[in-house]
């Protein structure tokens, strides 16, 4: 049973003469090696007899150990140390006998240096005990247990010291909190007064159990009767066993005595610098003391006032920053600052008001008690600042090596390369082999040297390369990974895969790794770069993961606004597969490159990540702030290039690809802006329905018709072959494909579901079979289908897979509308001065289809989409079959009659009350040449079949030129301009704006004098002919 | 590669070649690196017919040109952007960091409406549109992008055309 080395120096003395066993127990533990010991301390004590007079380091420990032996007084503590010395002294022996000098010299620290000489002095003074009479004692006491353990005790051995039912029991009193040292010393000073009265055995009181005490005895009553009237012990208190499993517990060490050495990094446990990370410069084990270094904490005024003598006002709850000490700045405060040498170091301290600092440190011996010494990690930050006064050369990452003490098992593996850091062989690089307890066997590239090569863990460090790619695995950057730009001795600086930015971390800190992750990617449900809705109803996405927060960009457009945000104060993921409308009212959708062409964000680019209310998240690589993602509104940005998206789209997407790919692009097609007019977009937006595709029915509207859930209506959440599973309000029920009708069937009965599918499963006669649908609208256009989708708004695009965004698209957007613009009649809602301002509709006949989809027009969907308003031609009937319609057939395979109206919505003019801008006459652009000039303003005169004829000149005065409209810009009117609208239902009309509000502007309409609220997108400058 | 029955026919082939092309010139994949060009056809499968898209999906083998950095690398590149962390160029579609511990230690951040680089005599100036030569010394292959690490502090490496001073 080893003895508990807390116990403090006095009770433990009158153990020892008090209750040999319990010295005995303690013996035990050195015993076992009491042979080397004895013959090492003979050799001091002889050192010492002869060189008595010397200060050397072998005199003190020659002197410490006449002081364990001789002075009875102190012989505990000496005793202490002569069981940590000697347990050096025993593996150094172990290992090599020569090295006993150095043995000495690692074992003559500061302190005991100190110490020893101070016990040297008194007994020098008392020299009341001879040498030889030391000697001589020693040799008998230990001799002694010599001949008791003479063996090494084995496990079997050690078992059988265990206590046993047979031995005496511990029992544990309680008594008065603070006392038990007192009461423990009473007990013992009973003992000697009443002899073998008292029955027991020992008493033990635990620095760290308060309130009680043990006492060792055979019977309850013993220690019933040794405990009878001490104070400090309550009458009747209970007496409880404790078990004999226990018992070797109570009196075990509970951690493994703390080997301090110096430049360890602890932690201060309490008071202003609890938490701090400080540096041990001196370790004192008799006193259980250490100096540790440390950046003071320490308000110099208050501190030149208190020394004033003024009085100065408690402020507990104020700690004060750590800085290092200014002497100077101290001096001007009028502290008094001393300047001291200290007679151990000779180093030069100055010392302010009891306290001791040297470079700016503060040095404070404080009790081994009240520092952390494991698992102390210290952080960049804090070794940084540790490191700057010492700036003058060698870094103070040598302290480093001490954090290897802490590192976990299994730091190595095999495989790992590693650099040797201590020793000779410093600086070799090898692979780990192996790995024992304690040695790691590597292997290296060295000639000539023992292969494999047995290597102690703490002298070994990880090594890296620059270039390799690596995960952190600990410390404050754990989880993320990156690749290494640098190696400065054991710190790594890594180019982080995700933030790119430079992260330092420490070579153990790191594995080697090929997986890239962007360190925690996950908490809970949310994972980096999602798009969520926190609890304000702000949205943002991740940008960064940090301990139990996440760094949003929130979804303020035109300003960074990051937050910091907890996992609680997050609703939910925002996942839905919204798009929305640039600048051009083209559709952006996730994954779709656009640029910024407004706001403080301006000129960024990148594929869409997000988009929710209007807003978009752009990822653009080059943006190295908040994850390279930007967060500006749809209508500051405009889409650019094709379609990144292609190959992970369904099959829907194939079809415009296909289209695309047959038909390169073409810009502008004749005659569209004129007749842009609103039901193209209806048109655009039946792409919900073609395909063929299951998904095109995923999130419409159904209503069921058969079955137990007849007339039941909710969005389809699975399509799965005949079967669509169904969201009621309720819940999700599960009905046949025929069962149901979608929203517009409701309507318009005589259409299901089935019959879209006819088109594309029969590939071969494409051009035949979608006619049928074709006909179908035709035939129930009575209730046409925009008055559907006019029912079911905003149900569109969610999951319409479909995110045109090439340019060609807009094209046709805007293209096709030529047959639209001349139903206006089916559009009911939108009474657009424009639309009825178009070509009548056999000129739109004559002109458009074959010209806008032979000239090239016939880009990807369009001429897909083209057709697939087809419902609405019954505005020009005889011309349904028009030839170059039914060329175009194969890519829409009549599936968009399934949801004509669906698709509507979203963009209808008239529903979504945002209308697309089209350019018109009269209005004021800003024509950008694509040949890279500059910006010119002009005055749109006409337009006709797609190219605009401006005059330059902000009045129009100059010349006439004739503009793409992917060149021309709207000219943002001014408060007080009169301006035409352009888009929306008001299309067409001149007003004068009267106010802005946001992105809202105020209109005035001549016409009516009514005052409207536009979006400033479709406001243009007005300039009168 | 799937295609649309709509492009069956005589030209089946050469649509599907061309569509090839132009769905993998370009791309970057993991293992292979970027696809510069589709240099020949090796051999077109039989196509399997998807059921309900009528998509008809066919094995093709192809050769191509792929470019892929390898560790070690010396590559010459166009500098998109510099910031004090370092700057980032590019070479072709790989993006390479050059980290400024990577940077000699004579050339100094100059933040300012052109951030750069500059050696403490001015002399050589590393800003955007740079070109700089350069060695990879690690790369990280996604399954869409790769991008490097690269390093300008060795022999022979650093700025080779500065468009300022041309």
């Amino acid at each position: 049973m080893p003895r508990h080395r807390d116990e403090d120096d006095d009770v433990d003395e009158e153990y020892d003469g008090t209750e040999l066993e319990e010295e005995e127990e303690e013996e035990e533990v050195r015993g076992s090696r009491g042979s080397r010991q004895k013959r090492g301390r003979s050799n001091f004590i002889d050192d010492y007899a002869d060189e008595e007079d010397e200060e050397d380091d072998d005199e003190d420990y020659g002197s410490r150990v006449r002081k364990g032996g001789g002075a009875k007084k102190k012989k505990s503590s000496a005793s202490i140390f002569l069981d940590i010395d000697a347990q050096v002294d025993d593996e150094e022996e172990e290992e090599e006998e020569d090295e006993e000098n150095d043995f000495i010299d690692a074992g003559t620290d500061l302190p005991e240096e100190r110490v020893g000489r101070r016990y040297d002095r008194r007994f020098q003074e008392e020299n009341d005990e001879d040498v030889e009479d030391l000697e001589r004692r020693i040799q008998e006491r230990f001799s002694r247990h010599h001949e008791e353990y003479d063996e090494e005790a084995t496990d079997v051995e050690q078992q059988a010291l265990l206590p046993s039912v047979r031995d005496p029991k511990l029992w544990m009193v309680k008594c008065a909190i603070g006392h038990e040292r007192e009461v423990a010393v009473c007990l013992m000073q009973k003992f000697i007064d009443r002899g073998s009265d008292l029955h027991i055995r020992s008493v033990v009181a635990l620095d760290h159990l308060k309130n009680y005490i043990y006492v060792e005895a055979d019977k309850e009553a013993h220690v019933k009767e040794a405990i009878k009237g001490l104070r400090n012990i309550y009458a009747n208190q209970k007496i409880t066993l404790v078990p004999i499993k226990e018992m070797t517990d109570v009196l075990s060490v509970e951690s493994k005595a703390i080997d301090l050495s110096r430049d360890t990094w602890v932690r201060m446990k309490l008071g202003t610098y609890k938490g701090d990370l400080a540096k041990v410069v001196d370790v004192d084990n008799v006193r259980q003391r250490v100096t540790v270094k440390l950046i003071p904490r320490i308000d110099l005024q208050a501190l030149a006032s208190k020394l004033d003598g003024r009085e100065v006002a408690k402020k507990k709850a104020f700690v004060p920053p750590p800085r290092f000490m200014n002497i100077d700045e101290a001096r001007e405060l009028h502290i008094r600052v001393e300047r001291r040498r200290d007679p151990m170091t000779g180093d030069y301290f100055e010392n302010i008001d009891g306290n001791l600092f040297k470079d700016g440190f503060l040095y404070k011996t404080v009790s081994l008690k009240s520092i952390i010494a494991q698992n102390v990690t210290p952080t960049f930050d804090e070794l940084e600042k540790f490191n700057k006064p010492s700036e003058n050369g060698e870094s103070d990452f040598g302290g480093l090596s001490t954090l290897f003490a802490n590192r976990k098992k299994g730091h190595f593996m095999k495989g790992d390369a590693v650099i040797v850091i201590k020793g000779d062989l410093k600086n070799l690089k090898g692979w780990v082999e192996k790995v024992d307890e304690e040695n790691v066997l590597i292997k290296s590239e060295m000639k000539g040297l023992p292969d494999p090569l047995a290597v102690n863990e703490r002298e070994l460090c990880k090594y890296f390369e620059p270039g390799n790619h690596v995960k952190v695995v600990s410390g404050t950057h754990a989880g993320a990974t990156g690749m290494v730009v640098k190696v400065d001795q054991h710190v790594l600086i890594i180019l982080s895969d995700t933030t790119k930015e430079h992260v330092r971390v420490f070579a153990d800190h790191v594995v080697e790794s090929s997986e890239v992750t962007t360190g925690v990617t996950k908490i809970g449900d949310y994972e980096l770069h999602d798009l969520v809705l926190m609890d304000n109803l702000s949205f943002g996405v991740i940008i960064r993961l940090e301990n139990e927060a996440f760094q949003v960009l929130k979804g303020v457009p035109d300003r960074a606004e990051v937050g910091l945000v907890k996992l609680r104060e997050i609703k939910c993921k925002l996942q839905k597969k919204i798009s929305g409308q640039d600048r051009n009212k083209n559709m952006v959708s996730v994954n779709d490159d656009v640029r910024v062409i407004e706001g403080p964000s301006k000129g960024k680019q990148g594929p869409v990540r997000h988009i929710y209310r209007g807003v978009l998240f752009i990822y653009d690589r080059h943006h190295l702030e908040h994850a390279g993602f930007i967060c500006a509104k749809c209508t500051s940005c405009t889409v650019v290039g094709g379609s990144r998206s292609g190959p992970n789209r369904n099959g829907g997407d194939s079809v415009s690809r296909f289209g695309n790919f047959k038909a390169p692009p073409v810009p502008s097609s004749p005659g569209r802006f004129q007749r842009g007019g609103m039901a193209n977009n209806s048109g655009g937006r039946h792409r919900g329905g073609r395909g063929g595709r299951d998904d095109s029915l995923l999130g419409t509207t159904v209503k069921i018709r058969l079955g137990p859930f007849k007339g039941y209506r909710g969005p389809v959440v699975e399509v799965k072959g005949e079967h669509v599973r169904v969201e009621l309000e309720m819940k999700i029920v599960t009905v046949k494909r025929n069962e149901i009708s979608d929203n517009v069937s409701a309507t318009t009965p005589s259409r299901d579901t089935s019959r879209y599918s006819m088109g594309s499963e029969t590939p071969m006669h494409p051009s035949r079979t979608p006619l049928h649908p074709y006909m179908t609208p035709m035939r129930d256009s009575g209730a046409t289908p925009i008055h559907d989708g006019m029912r079911t708004p905003m149900r569109d695009r969610a999951w319409n897979p479909y995110t045109p965004m090439s340019p060609q698209r807009d094209n046709w957007e805007e293209g096709n509308p030529a047959s639209w613009g001349t139903s206006p009649q089916y559009q009911p809602g939108s009474p657009l001065s424009r639309a009825y301002e178009a070509p009548t509709p056999g000129s739109g006949w004559a002109s458009t289809p074959g010209g806008s989809y032979d000239a090239g027009t016939p880009r990807d969907h369009s001429s897909a989409y083209a057709n697939a308003p087809s419902p609405y031609l019954p505005s020009t009937p005889g011309q349904p079959m028009t030839p170059s319609s039914g060329a175009y057939i194969p890519g829409t395979p009549g599936g968009q009659p399934m949801t004509p109206g669906t698709g509507l919505d979203v963009m209808s003019p008239v529903i979504g009350g945002d209308a697309e801008a089209w350019f018109m006459p009269d209005i004021l652009v800003e024509v950008h040449k694509a040949g890279g000039g500059g910006k010119d303003v002009g005055v749109i005169r006409d337009v006709s079949d797609g190219t605009c004829k401006v005059s330059l000149g902000s009045s129009g005065e100059g010349d006439t030129e004739m503009v793409l409209p992917s060149e021309l810009e709207i000219v943002a009117p001014k408060k007080n301009d009169r301006v035409k609208i352009v888009g929306g239902q008001y299309r067409g009309s001149v007003g004068k704006l009267i106010g802005i509000d946001g992105s809202d502007g105020i209109v005035k309409i001549e016409d009516n004098l009514e005052v409207k609220i536009l979006d400033l997108g479709i406001l243009a400058k007005y300039v009168l002919r | 590669m799937q295609l649309h029955p709509r492009f069956f026919g005589r030209n089946l082939r050469e649509n599907l070649v061309t569509k090839l092309m132009k769905d993998v010139e370009g791309t970057c994949s993991g293992r292979h690196g970027f696809v510069v060009a589709i240099t020949g056809i090796e051999s077109i499968g039989k196509g399997l017919i998807r059921d309900g898209t009528g998509f008809v999906t066919f094995p093709v083998k192809y050769q191509c040109v792929v470019f892929r950095p390898f560790k070690g690398e010396i590559l010459e590149a166009v500098v998109t952007l510099v910031n004090k962390m370092g700057f980032f160029a590019e070479a072709g579609p790989v993006q390479i960091f050059v980290s400024k511990h990577l940077i000699p230690d004579d050339m100094e951040f100059q933040a300012g409406d052109m951030p750069n680089y500059t050696t403490s005599d001015g002399s050589v100036k590393i800003q955007k549109e740079c070109e700089v030569r350069l060695k990879i010394i690690g790369t990280r292959v996604d399954a869409t992008e790769i991008f490097c690490v690269g390093t300008i502090k060795d022999d022979f490496l650093g700025v080779i055309n500065d468009p300022e001073a041309a």
